[in-house]
């Protein structure tokens, strides 16, 4: 067996291994490689920094554990820079199964930031309908959500004073990880309700978003883990997305040398094939 | 034991239980997996009836009479028949109301912002070609904006829908357009993979991420310890394995 022969039936256990390593090692010996900000990160950016002080600003949580790791970033980096701005915080989330998770989280950012519950946001839970959440929440915010998390009527709280439906929301971000998600909030939320929208989604998901943000119906997409860290960098609290970013690029690099390095003993193998035909022959 | 302490532990070891399948198959992984799809499955069960039975349809009716709650009670519990093969035809009011809800909600909503939005924003960047002052071309690849750009992407649009037409044989002229199409599939392809490998790196790296935190004294060092534990399972499990009998010499 040639080398090239015995190199493409490697083991690929030990590819593994190489991928391991090479996502272990800079999240050990973390190097801070540079982070080049997207223009649909920054334009979520400059839209949430136009806000002004007490604007109605929802963040729907939707998704669950399983794309912890892409999205959690990303809901930190807005709720910190939502609390900086002194936003009126509504969350919620579509996803049955993310709603522990979601609450953790908002609480967590709001204890933070030394945010009071009920006065400058409020965590709404879950309620059952999916996109059809969305469409009761633009009639009547109150009948989708007649009490919160906690159990108290949203009714009268504070920080929903002036808030009927979701045309008296300001800015709206969905971060997604698949359906309902953002889509849904576009095609049931904005383009019914006309509020001014943006997405979080996984990277698995970004290439399908795109068309929506070209054709101007989100105002910015924050993509995968490198949009958590586009966005951590901008508000100047680099967290776990940033510390991330280190690791993404070593397995990107070793991704792309092990494509490289297949073809190149893929195409020798077919090289010394015909050239052992025409010896043949 | 602290909450957070014996979290860090679970956490930690069904991690690795997960991770041993990229070794091979074994109970290890078996375990985690079943687990986690019956939690999964408990807490979406638990909080459902939480959210929906008690808080939407029990005390709003006994709590504050809103008994117009009965009749989407009714409809869903029509549903049910489907057990009961005598009454099981009743179920389909139930279905032909939510199938009849649900495409009147998303078939107009979904034609107008994917279909005709998409088309509109595809064909109107033409417009900008001819300005006040005439006809203008501006050419930057950097910029979505920009005419070159609007020009590439109606090309890579009509010839990808070129592509899957399917009426007439892609021979000639329409050979190459197809061919075009092609080229265009597969560089949104080539995207998406990129994607999608930088999406599961992601997810790899937070849950690294994780092991390298609960690898701290404080938690007791669960990372150490259930590695070594896991690798040991792991050997133990190959090697009884191996001195079992196979079946053509029982």
């Amino acid at each position: 067996m040639s080398f090239s022969e015995r190199m493409l039936k490697i083991d690929r256990r030990i590819i593994f291994v190489v991928i391991g390593l090479c996502t272990l090692l800079p999240l050990l010996y973390p190097v801070g490689l540079p982070i080049k900000i997207s223009p649909e990160v920054r334009s979520v950016y400059d839209y949430m920094e136009s806000l002004p002080p007490h604007s109605v600003f929802l963040l729907s949580i939707d998704f669950d554990p399983a794309s912890k790791p892409e999205l959690h970033p990303q809901a930190v980096a807005l709720l910190r820079h939502a609390f900086r701005k002194d936003l009126r915080v509504v969350a919620m989330t579509l996803w049955v199964s993310g709603t522990g998770m979601a609450e953790q989280l908002v609480t967590q950012m709001a204890q933070e930031a030394g945010k009071e519950n009920g006065k400058d946001y409020v965590f709404l839970g879950w309620s059952p309908g999916g996109s059809a959440v969305i469409i009761n929440m633009g009639q009547d915010l109150y009948t989708a959500f007649p009490s919160d998390y906690g159990g108290r009527a949203t009714k009268g709280l504070p920080v929903l004073d002036g808030v009927y439906s979701l045309k008296d929301v300001t800015y709206a971000v969905s971060l997604g990880a698949g359906v309902p998600g953002v889509e849904a909030w576009y095609v049931f939320g904005k383009d019914k309700y006309k509020f001014e929208l943006a997405g979080g989604c996984t990277g698995v998901m970004a290439p399908g978003l795109y068309p929506l943000l070209r054709s101007g119906q989100i105002n910015g997409l924050i993509g995968g883990l490198r949009g958590a860290a586009e966005y951590e960098s901008l508000i100047g609290q680099k967290g776990r997305a940033v510390a991330g970013m280190d690791a993404q690029s070593a397995t990107h690099l070793a991704i792309i040398v092990l494509v490289v390095i297949c073809n190149l003993f893929y195409f020798s193998l077919r090289r010394q094939a015909k050239l052992q035909s025409q010896r043949s022959s | 034991m602290d909450a957070g302490v014996l979290g860090a532990w679970m956490a930690t070891g069904l991690t690795l239980f997960i991770f041993s399948f990229l070794y091979k198959d074994n109970p290890l992984f078996k375990l985690a997996e079943h687990l986690y799809v019956g939690v999964s499955v408990g807490y979406a069960i638990v909080k459902t009836f939480d959210s929906v039975i008690l808080h939407l349809i029990v005390k709003p009716i006994f709590e504050q009479g809103e008994f117009s709650l009965l009749i989407p009670v009714a409809i869903g519990l029509l549903m049910l028949t489907r057990y009961v093969p005598n009454a099981a035809w009743m179920s389909r009011y139930a279905f032909a109301f939510i199938v009849g809800v649900g495409s009147g909600l998303a078939i107009p909503r979904t034609i107008s912002s994917f279909i005709l939005k998409q088309i509109e924003d595809t064909v109107r960047p033409l417009l900008s070609l001819a300005g006040q002052d005439g006809v203008a071309f501006s050419v930057n690849l950097l910029n979505p904006a920009s005419n070159l750009n609007t020009i590439i992407i109606l090309i890579g649009v009509s010839s990808v829908l070129f592509y899957f037409f399917f009426s007439i044989e892609h021979q000639g002229p329409g050979k190459v357009v197809a061919r075009t199409g092609v080229f265009f599939l597969m560089t949104a392809f080539g995207a998406a993979f990129g994607y999608t490998v930088m999406a599961r790196m992601s997810l790899l790296i937070g849950r690294l991420t994780d092991m390298i935190e609960f690898s701290d004294a404080s938690y007791g060092r669960p990372t150490l310890w259930l590695t070594v534990l896991t690798i040991a399972a792991l050997a133990l499990l190959t090697r009884r394995r191996e001195n079992e009998p196979s079946t053509s010499d029982r």
